[in-house]
C-alpha cells in the first residue's frame, strides 16, 4: 500500500511539475506580445522627466559665497574659493566648482541654496575619458544644459508614464498631445474649483507652493 | 515507395539521354543531395540563430538584432563572417592535434546524421535500414570530441565542461533510445520514411503523439539535454565553467562548435517531427485532398505539389519545435548537475522502460492502433 | 573494375590501415589519453568494415556500444584520475618486452596460419542486408536465448556490484581517534548497504 501510496506521490509530483512548466512557459509567452523597452541610445533618448536630477547648472554672478552648499552637502563636495576683499568688506567670489565624479546628485546644494543660484538640469551625459575632466568649474558649471528636444540628430521619446492615454510606442507620438493623466499643477488647480475644498487643504496646498522659500529659512 | 516525386531517376534519365552510362550518371548524382543537405543545413541554422534571437529578444521585450539586413536577417552571416577572419589562437600549453581535431569530431557526426532525415517519400540522401538507429549511433560520437577538446585545452573549466557533456549525454542517450524503441516497435522498422507512412493514415490523427504521449515528452527532454540546450547547459554553463569546453576556442573552431550544436537542435527538431508529428504529413492527408478534387495522385503536377507541401510541413513542424526550445530557454532556469543525473536515471529511465512494455502490451491488444 | 567495386577495395584499404596502425598505437603510445582516443579510432574503423561487408546494424551497434559507452566511460576514468606520476622503472623491462612482442607475434602467427588453411567458400552467403535487424532480433530470441539471458544476467551483476561500490560506505574500522567524528556523521548520512553497523568504540 505504502509502495502505491509513494508512487501516486510521485506521479502527482510530475503532474505539478509539468504544470508549472505551462504556466511558466504561458509567462513567456505571454511576453513575446509586449512593447520592447529598448531605447537605441545613440539615436533615441529618452526625455527626462521635469524632476530629473542631472547635472548641476550653477548661475556665477547670483552667488553669494554663502558657502551653505558646501555644509549641506553630505561629503562637503562644492568648493567655494573666494577672498575678502578689505576694502569693500565683501567676500569676493574668485572660482566655484563641483567634481561630478563624486557628486551623488541628491540635490541638496539646489535645495539649500539662499540665491538659488544652483540648479538641477536634465543632462546626463557625462561620461569622460579621464574622471578629472568631470571637475566641472565655474565656467562649466554655467553652461546650458543640451536639450534632448532640441538635438535634431535624436529622436526624442518619451516614458511610458508621459505617453498620452493609450498609447503604448513612444515613436511617432505627437508631441503636443498631453500625457495621461494630470499634472500636479492641474490637479491642485481642480482641487481649488471644487465646493468641498477645506481650509486645512488649503493652507497644504500653500505650503506646498512656499516650500521653497520655507526651506531657505 | 511508389508514391512521390523521384528526383534521382528524373536526372539520371536526363544524363543518359545526355550518353553518359548509368553508373556514371550515379555517380554524378551522389554528391548533389549531401551537398543540398549541407547547404540546408548551415541555412536552417543560419535562420535558427535568427529565430533564438529574435526571440529571445522578445521574450525580454529588447528588439534583437536590428540593422544587419531588413530585420538584421543577416547577423548570423554576420557573426559567421566575424568568426571566420578572426584569430585562430591555440594556447601554448594546449595539444594542437586533439584541440583541432575535437570540434571536427563534434560536427562531423551530427551532419552525417541528416543522411536519414526525409523531406519527403523520396526526398531525403538515403533510406538506410537502421534509419534513427544510425542517428542514435552517431550521436553517441559526439562526447568523444567533448572530451577531446576539453581535455585538449588544459583548462580545468574546460575539462569539466567536457565531462560533464558526456556523462551528460551518455546517461540521456538511454531513455532517449528507450522512447525511439517504442515507436519503432509500433511501425515495425527502423527507417525513418516507414515510421512518417505509418504515422500518415488519417492525417494529424494518426500521429504517433497521440499514441505515444509519454514517449514524445520524453524524447523531448532528452534531445534537449542532448543539444545542451537549457534547462539541461551545464556543459557550458557560464556562470560556472566560464563557457565549458569551449572557453578555449576562438574563430574558426568556435564556430564549428557553435554550427555543431545549432545544427544538432534543427536536426532534433526535425526528428521529433519525423518521430511523433508526422514528419511530412500534411494534417490532413494530400491523398484524400487529391481524390476530393478528382486528380490522380501520380499526375505530375499533384507530384510536385505533394513534395512541396512535404517540405514546407516538415520545416514547419521542425520549426515550431525550436520554438518551443527557444520560450523553454528563457523558462527554466539551469538544473544542477546531480538534479540532471536523478531526472534521466532516476525519472526518465524508469518511465520510458514503463512506455516500452505499455506499448508493448498494447501492441498485442491492439494490433490494429499500434501497428500489429 | 566497376566503380563501385573499386570504391569498395579503396574503403577497406584505409580502414584496414586504420585499424592497424590504430592498434599499434594503442599498445605503443606513452601517453594513455591518446591510446585511449586511438581505440576509439580503431572501433570506428572497425564499424566501417561492418559497413562494407554490408552489415550496417552491427556498424551501427559496434558505433553506439564500443565508441559511445565503452571508450567514453575508459576517457572519463582516464580523466577523472588524470594524474601525472611517473612509472617506476621496471627491472628487465626489455625481456619482458621481448617475452609480450614474442606472445603477440605467436598469436599473430597462428592467425594468419588460420586465414590461410581455412577453407573459404568465395563468394559467401549472399548479404541479406537490411534485413539483417529483424534477422539477428530472431537468432537472440530463438537460438540464442539462454547466451542473451545469461549476459543479461551478467550485466545485472555487475551493475548491482558497480553500485555497492559507488555508495562508498564501506566503514573504516580501525580509525583513529580525530577521525571519529566523521565517520559517525558519514553513517547517520548513509544507511550501510553491506556492513553491519560498528558500535561506536
Ligand atoms: S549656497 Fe548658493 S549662494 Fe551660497 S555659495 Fe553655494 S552656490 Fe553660492
Ligand atoms: S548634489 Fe548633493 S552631492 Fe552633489 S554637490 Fe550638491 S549636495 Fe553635494
Amino acid at each position: 500500500m505504502s509502495f502505491l501510496k509513494k508512487v501516486a506521490n510521485y506521479a502527482q509530483e510530475a503532474l505539478d511539475a509539468a504544470n508549472y512548466l505551462t504556466q511558466g512557459l504561458a509567462v513567456t509567452f505571454d511576453h513575446l506580445r509586449r512593447r520592447p523597452i529598448t531605447v537605441q541610445y545613440p539615436y533615441e533618448k529618452l526625455i527626462p522627466s521635469e524632476r530629473y536630477r542631472g547635472r548641476i547648472h550653477y548661475e556665477f554672478d547670483k552667488c553669494i559665497a554663502c558657502e551653505v552648499c558646501v555644509r549641506v552637502c553630505p561629503i562637503n563636495l562644492p568648493v567655494v574659493d573666494w577672498v575678502m576683499n578689505k576694502d569693500t568688506k565683501k567676500k569676493e567670489l574668485r572660482n566655484y566648482s563641483i567634481d561630478f565624479g563624486v557628486c551623488i546628485f541628491c540635490g541638496n546644494c539646489v535645495e539649500y541654496c539662499p540665491t538659488n543660484c544652483l540648479s538641477m538640469t536634465e543632462e546626463y551625459e557625462l561620461s569622460t575619458f579621464d574622471r578629472h575632466s568631470l571637475n566641472y568649474d565655474n565656467v562649466a558649471l554655467g553652461r546650458l544644459p543640451t536639450s534632448v528636444t532640441s538635438d535634431p540628430s535624436v529622436r526624442p521619446l518619451r516614458e511610458l508614464a508621459y505617453l498620452p492615454e493609450g498609447s503604448m510606442d513612444p515613436h511617432n507620438v505627437d508631441s503636443l498631445k498631453p500625457r495621461a493623466g494630470k499634472l500636479p499643477a492641474e490637479i491642485i488647480q481642480g482641487l481649488k474649483e471644487t465646493d468641498s475644498f477645506s481650509e486645512d487643504k488649503q493652507e497644504l496646498v500653500d505650503d506646498s507652493e512656499n516650500l521653497d522659500t520655507l526651506g531657505s529659512d | 515507395m511508389s508514391a512521390g516525386l523521384d528526383l534521382e531517376f528524373s536526372f539520371s534519365q536526363v544524363l543518359q539521354g545526355l550518353g553518359l552510362t548509368p553508373q556514371l550518371a550515379h555517380l554524378l548524382w551522389l554528391p548533389l543531395p549531401m551537398l543540398l543537405v549541407l547547404v540546408a543545413a548551415v541555412i536552417g541554422v543560419l535562420v535558427t540563430v535568427w529565430l533564438e534571437r529574435k526571440i529571445s529578444a522578445a521574450a525580454q521585450q529588447r528588439i534583437g538584432p536590428e540593422y544587419a539586413g531588413a530585420l538584421g536577417i543577416l547577423q548570423p552571416m554576420a557573426d559567421g563572417l566575424k568568426l571566420l577572419v578572426k584569430e585562430d589562437v591555440i594556447p601554448a600549453k594546449a595539444d594542437g592535434m586533439l584541440f583541432t581535431l575535437g570540434p571536427v569530431l563534434v560536427l562531423v557526426p551530427v551532419i552525417l546524421s541528416w543522411l536519414i532525415v526525409p523531406f519527403g517519400q523520396n526526398l531525403l540522401i538515403s533510406n538506410v535500414g537502421v534509419g534513427v538507429f544510425l542517428w542514435i549511433a552517431l550521436s553517441s560520437i559526439q562526447p568523444i570530441g567533448l572530451l577531446m577538446s576539453g581535455y585538449a585545452s588544459n583548462n580545468k573549466y574546460s575539462l569539466l565542461g567536457g565531462l560533464r557533456a558526456a556523462a551528460q549525454s551518455i546517461s540521456y542517450e538511454i531513455p532517449l533510445a528507450l522512447s525511439v524503441l517504442a515507436v519503432v516497435m509500433m511501425s515495425n522498422s527502423l527507417s525513418t520514411i516507414d515510421i512518417v507512412d505509418q504515422q500518415n493514415g488519417a492525417g494529424l490523427l494518426s500521429w504517433n503523439v497521440w499514441r505515444q504521449p509519454v514517449g514524445f515528452v520524453i524524447f523531448w527532454i532528452c534531445v534537449l539535454a542532448e543539444c545542451e540546450r537549457l534547462p539541461f547547459d551545464l556543459p557550458e554553463a557560464e556562470e560556472e565553467l566560464v563557457a565549458g569546453y569551449q572557453t578555449e576556442y576562438a574563430g574558426m573552431k568556435f564556430a564549428l562548435f557553435y554550427l555543431g550544436s545549432y545544427i544538432n537542435l534543427v536536426l532534433s527538431a526535425l526528428l521529433v517531427s519525423v518521430l511523433y508529428l508526422g514528419g511530412w504529413g500534411f494534417p490532413i492527408p494530400v491523398e484524400w485532398m487529391a481524390s476530393w478534387l478528382g486528380q490522380e495522385v501520380d499526375t505530375p503536377v499533384i507530384q510536385v505539389f505533394t513534395a512541396s507541401i512535404g517540405i514546407s510541413m516538415t520545416i514547419l513542424k521542425a520549426y515550431l519545435l525550436v520554438f518551443l526550445a527557444i520560450l523553454l530557454r528563457w523558462t527554466t532556469p539551469r538544473v544542477r548537475i546531480d538534479q540532471l543525473l536523478d531526472l534521466g536515471w532516476k525519472f526518465l529511465l524508469p518511465i520510458s522502460l514503463v512506455n516500452l512494455l505499455a506499448t508493448a502490451a498494447l501492441k498485442l491488444v491492439f494490433p490494429v492502433a499500434f501497428g500489429g | 573494375m566497376t566503380i563501385a567495386s573499386s570504391t569498395e577495395l579503396i574503403c577497406f584499404l584505409l580502414l584496414g590501415v586504420g585499424v592497424v596502425l590504430g592498434s599499434i598505437g594503442v599498445v605503443l603510445l606513452e601517453n594513455i589519453v591518446y591510446s585511449a582516443f586511438l581505440l576509439g579510432g580503431v572501433f570506428l574503423s572497425v564499424a566501417g568494415l561492418y559497413l562494407l561487408l554490408n552489415a550496417s546494424f552491427v556498424a551501427a551497434a559496434q558505433v553506439l556500444v564500443y565508441v559511445g559507452a565503452v571508450n567514453v566511460l575508459i576517457l572519463f576514468a582516464i580523466m577523472l584520475v588524470n594524474k601525472k606520476e611517473d612509472l617506476k622503472v621496471i627491472k628487465s623491462l626489455r625481456l619482458r618486452r621481448i617475452l609480450s612482442g614474442g606472445v603477440c607475434f605467436g598469436l599473430l602467427f597462428l592467425l594468419v596460419r588460420v586465414v590461410i588453411t581455412t577453407n573459404w567458400s568465395l563468394p559467401g552467403p549472399v548479404a541479406i542486408g537490411e534485413a539483417a535487424t529483424e534477422r539477428i532480433g530472431e537468432h537472440l530470441f530463438t537460438d540464442y536465448l539462454l547466451p542473451f539471458e545469461l549476459a543479461s544476467v551478467l550485466l545485472l551483476m555487475a551493475m548491482i556490484g558497480a553500485i555497492v561500490l559507488a555508495r562508498k560506505d564501506v566503514v573504516y574500522l580501525e580509525s583513529t581517534p580525530e577521525s571519529d567524528l566523521k565517520q559517525g556523521l558519514i553513517e547517520q548520512a548513509q544507511p550501510t548497504l553491506l556492513a553491519d553497523k560498528p558500535t561506536n568504540s
